[in-house]
């Protein structure tokens, strides 16, 4: 009985981990996804967003001395305006050339920003000074048996959460969001109709740029842990998410992310820690391999 | 517009260029292959501090026959794929008759058939993977092997401890699953029951899952043969978790002051070549002229690099810059009368050219790295 009651705490217990881990995914891939929706590019340069969120986080609180929450709204903008700046420098100037012109940048754009990063912040991993937060999110909130949810996941899913569905609203209520439907359907076609195609691409790359960053603060919240390369393996995985979610659907995103992270958790948990990243790409493989537009992309869905 | 841009590029490179070139030729040259960037950068920069203490009071007393030592940085971040080009550039050059490093094994292994192809002696000050001096006659080394490392920390885990339930959390790579297996066979030996291993990537920063099987698990102490940066943020993450009343037990690559930034770590006890305050009174001099140098305590790559410096000037010194004699040189030392004694005990290499060097234990108290009160003799 005893053993019993283990196994399913112990089961429980990986949930938790797997779908935090899962809701940072989803916050990172929304990125990927809108930007591929609007113009078909896989914003390489993406996951150093990320990374760039968490070191402006931390050169706020630690440097500039800032209070925690404000440091967390005022990060979330500059990773907005970061975004559109790398719309404007990287890919705008090559929005007629071929596509591949633009993925190649986006490569390069992401060393850059890595490697920039390195220069600036030096190539260690840093930590969020301790007393960053209330003392009270590192307590826990739930607590069942072995089983401990603490206020920081909490806030971490919830903040996943509510950001999702403010985008989601965003995206289906707005004359914006309408606006960025259109060109992702015809991109010519909405020009035509006065849409201003190159502001709604910069809207679409500082939504999508401030929940990577978003997701850059919280990952380094949650394991206390931000380094310049951080932004490659979040970034494969993320993407891998988008695409496994369908990648152009928002919604898919947050399913992939969702999806991507349990099988991480639990294929370390149950099959092999040494296989972790294995585990998780195959569930990714398979499931393209049956449904090759992702869970919930459909081959003629709207794509943001 | 285009012509100013060619132009900086070309002074960039030649920047480049001058900075990779030597400034003098009739120096003897000594390369020192190590992580100096990167997550490992502060391990590397205790083997670069030692190297440049050593070279300084060299050539203070008059250089290598009247040569000045010049110790050449190549950086390989602990990479195999970076120290196979490191070791494949030090091979190709003539002026180079030995090389100190690498630091990490799997850094060691990836370079160490280049260097047997050239026939190029390497010593390294670091590296504690079992097979390194199997592998290659060109590679000696003055630290001690994992093999001896996992034994000695598991009999303090058992006498000194007194654990009976161990769990492992090991690293994929050669360093941290040698030293695995060795804690573990004599783990048996001594009746500690291992609970489980679970093995994380140097890339991750998630190690919950794991560490919630460990909690179930209901482990005395959580060996980590690991590296620091993955370490502290184990230590961490399990304590948010809810992992309390478990040690946890590290080898020589947990000792970096790392650990000391993190509260969690405190009562962290790890094995170590070197501790200053219980090293031998020939080392009171180094440890002076390091402080007085860098302001800090040296650590053990500081004091194992200070020496393996020491033992390349020395075979420099006896046999001349040919690539083959500096290695006759080393295999000539093979008794402790013949010891090469240095700041970090006395080294001399048995037939595989490793050796046999003291253990120590230290521990983090109060937030410094201090020498456990029991040692294992």
């Amino acid at each position: 009985m005893e053993s019993l009651f283990d196994q399913s705490s112990l089961f429980l217990q990986q949930l938790v981990n797997g779908i935090t881990l899962g809701g940072v995914y989803a916050l990172i891939a929304v990125g990927y996804t809108m930007v591929y929706g609007v113009i078909q590019l896989i914003n390489f340069a993406h996951g150093e967003i990320y990374m760039l969120g968490a070191f402006l986080a931390y050169t706020l609180v630690a440097v500039v001395g800032m209070p925690f929450f404000p440091a967390f709204v005022l990060t979330l903008l500059i990773c907005a305006v970061l975004g559109v700046v790398l719309d404007f420098v990287a890919y705008r100037p090559l929005r007629k050339a071929p596509r591949l012109a633009a993925l190649i940048t986006a490569i390069g754009m992401s060393i850059f920003l890595q490697n920039m990063a390195m220069l600036v912040w030096g190539s260690q991993i840093k930590s969020y000074p301790r007393d960053i937060l209330p003392p009270f999110f590192s307590e826990s909130a739930i607590t069942f048996g072995d089983v401990s949810l603490s206020w920081l996941q909490l806030f971490i899913l919830a903040i996943t959460l509510l950001s999702m569905i403010i985008l989601h609203l965003t995206i289906h209520k707005t004359r914006i969001g309408m606006a960025m439907r259109a060109i992702s359907q015809d991109k010519t076609a909405s020009a035509l109709m006065g849409i201003g195609v190159n502001r709604v691409i910069s809207f679409t790359f500082a939504i999508g740029s401030a929940m990577g960053g978003m997701a850059g603060v919280l990952v380094g919240l949650y394991y206390n842990a931000i380094f310049p390369t951080m932004g490659y393996v979040a970034g494969i995985k993320a993407f891998a998410a988008a695409v496994l979610g369908g990648i152009g659907s928002v919604p898919g995103a947050m399913l992939g992310g969702g999806v991507l992270g349990i099988a991480e958790v639990m294929g370390a948990g149950y099959i092999s820690s040494e296989y972790r990243d294995g585990i998780s790409y195959a569930v990714m493989i398979a499931v393209i391999l049956f449904k090759p537009s992702g869970l919930i992309g459909k081959q003629n869905a709207e794509k943001v | 517009m285009k012509r100013l841009g060619f132009f900086l590029c070309f002074w960039v490179l030649l920047q480049f260029v001058g900075l990779t070139c030597p400034s003098w030729a009739d120096s003897i040259k000594i390369p020192v292959a190590a992580p100096f960037t990167g997550p490992l950068a502060s391990f590397g920069e205790g083997m670069k501090n030692g190297a440049l203490l050593k070279a300084e009071e060299i050539n203070a007393k008059g250089g290598i026959n009247g040569q000045k030592v010049e110790i050449i940085l190549e950086d390989e971040l602990c990479d195999p794929k970076e120290a196979a080009t490191v070791a494949t550039k030090l091979a190709a050059d003539p002026d180079i008759s030995i090389v100190v490093g690498h630091l990490c094994s799997s850094a060691s292994l990836a370079s160490l058939p280049i260097y047997k192809e050239a026939k190029l002696t390497a010593i390294s000050p670091a590296s504690t993977n079992i097979s390194l001096g199997k592998s290659s006659p060109y590679y000696f080394r003055n630290v001690y092997k994992d093999d001896f490392q996992g034994l000695f920390l598991a009999k303090y885990a058992k006498n000194v401890k007194g654990y009976k339930k161990v769990a492992i959390f090991y690293e994929m790579n050669d360093y941290s699953m040698g030293l695995m297996n060795a804690f573990m066979k004599q783990a048996k030996k001594n009746g500690i029951r291992i609970l489980g291993k679970e093995a994380y990537s140097a890339e991750t920063t998630d190690f919950k899952p794991q560490l919630t099987k460990f909690k179930m698990m209901k482990p005395d102490a959580i060996f980590i043969p690991g590296y620091a940066p993955q370490g502290t943020l184990i230590i961490s993450q399990a304590r948010s978790l809810g992992i309390k009343n478990v040690d946890f037990l590290g080898a020589d690559g947990l000792d970096d002051n790392l650990m000391l930034k993190n509260p969690d770590a405190e009562g962290l006890f790890v094995t170590t070549p070197f501790i200053p305050d219980k090293a031998g009174p020939k080392a009171a001099g180094f440890i002076k002229a390091y402080r007085e140098k860098y302001g800090i305590d040296p650590n053990w790559f500081a004091a194992n690099t200070y020496d393996a410096v020491g033992i390349a000037a020395a075979a420099i010194a006896a046999a001349g810059q040919d690539r083959e004699k500096v290695r006759e040189y080393l295999v000539s030392i093979d008794t402790k009368a013949k010891a090469y004694d240095g700041v970090a005990g006395k080294t001399y290499f048995d037939k595989n050219g490793d050796c046999l060097k003291e253990a120590f234990v230290k521990e983090i108290k109060n937030g410094k790295w201090v020498g456990a009160e029991k040692q294992l003799q």
